[in-house]
């Protein structure tokens, strides 16, 4: 494996989000606080290297952080993140 | 998208038993597995596999889901990577009867339902067939009218997945096309080489149209699609993608 070369993206780490949110994360949907681009998670591209980076598949800045530890995570989001409300 | 996700539940790990292997090609094998209290999918989503070594060491792979969630098993189409920590246990050494760890189903973003309708324009390289098989299939279990375009991408004839059932969607709404991008067969009269911008002409990816586009693949094959898309004029918030990436295998 290229090392971090090659990205995939919000699908990719779709489990452990899950796992972490509780909840479905890649039709979540993100406005970027650099370019103002809105995305679903899963359109995010995904790196992995000590930890996971999500970038804004428009200008490629942060939308989340995460390290796994041995007993916990720790994430940063950035961005203003929107969810549909099932009403 | 609430209406249609079929577990609010957490994720939790469930022991799956394989039913049988299917062969497909040379380097891939579906899984047919019989998951208790399988909660249901969507086409398009998919399961992490776990495996755990006798000292604890444990590996943890995402795999497509290859059957339709009206299907009886969950089948799980597997690549083979040689040198791969999970595939060539999967593929290789696991018999019926055996039991793995898989969690699922995961992802609402790359999925579809037949209730979506279409036009659908499903592009695939290598095993990135997978997931959009799962949508072929479901559009055939829930008698779906959407037409479906496909075109699949694979470095030779052989490495086509699904080839024989591929052939018996063709002309009920769907057109399925290849392209080969290393070897051809002798009189090959389909495509050849990396997907461009005159084969998405001819399939009838007008921008004009407004299509459900999905890209599933190496992350190589989905940047080129989705590039070519926009350059063809496509919005790139209605190109639905999937990478596979250089996976660990």
């Amino acid at each position: 494996m290229e090392a971090t070369e090659q990205h995939t993206d919000g699908n990719a780490i779709a489990g452990i989000l899950q796992e972490i949110f509780v909840a479905e994360f890649t039709t979540l949907e993100r406005t970027c606080q650099s370019c103002g681009d809105r995305n679903p998670a899963g359109a995010h591209r995904s790196y992995r290297g000590a930890g996971i980076v999500l970038r804004c598949p428009h200008c490629g800045d942060v939308a989340l952080r995460l390290a796994v530890l041995p007993d916990e995570y720790v994430f940063e989001l950035r961005g203003a993140w929107s969810r549909r409300s099932n009403t | 998208m609430e209406r249609l996700a079929p577990q609010p539940a957490p994720l939790t790990w469930r022991v799956a038993t394989l039913a049988r292997l299917q062969p497909e090609t040379s380097s891939a094998t579906t899984l047919i597995l019989d998951v208790p209290e399988w909660p249901g999918h969507l086409a398009g989503q998919h399961v992490d596999v776990r495996l755990t070594a006798e000292d604890g060491y444990q590996a943890e792979r995402s795999y497509s889901i290859a059957s339709a969630p009206q299907d009886a098993h969950l089948a799980l189409t597997v690549e083979r990577i040689d040198d791969g920590e999970v595939s060539p246990y999967l593929t290789d050494e696991l018999h019926p009867g055996d039991q793995l760890e898989l969690r699922g189903p995961i992802g609402g973003y790359f999925t579809w339902n037949a209730a979506d309708g279409g036009p659908l324009l499903l592009l695939g390289g290598g095993s990135g067939l997978v997931p959009l098989m799962a949508m072929l299939r479901h559009r055939a279990a829930a008698k779906s009218d959407a037409a479906a375009t496909v075109l699949v991408s694979a470095r030779s004839w052989e490495d086509v997945l699904y080839r024989d059932e591929l052939a018996t969607h063709d002309d009920h709404g769907v057109t399925v096309r290849y392209t080969l991008t290393r070897e051809q067969p002798p009189g090959w009269a389909g495509w050849a080489g990396r997907v461009n911008l005159e084969m998405l002409r001819e399939l009838g990816a007008d921008p004009g149209v407004p299509l459900r586009v999905f890209v599933c693949g190496p992350t190589g094959f989905v940047e080129h699609v989705a590039d070519v898309l926009v350059q063809l004029g496509h919005d790139p918030h209605r190109i639905k993608t999937e990478r596979f990436g250089p996976t660990g295998g």
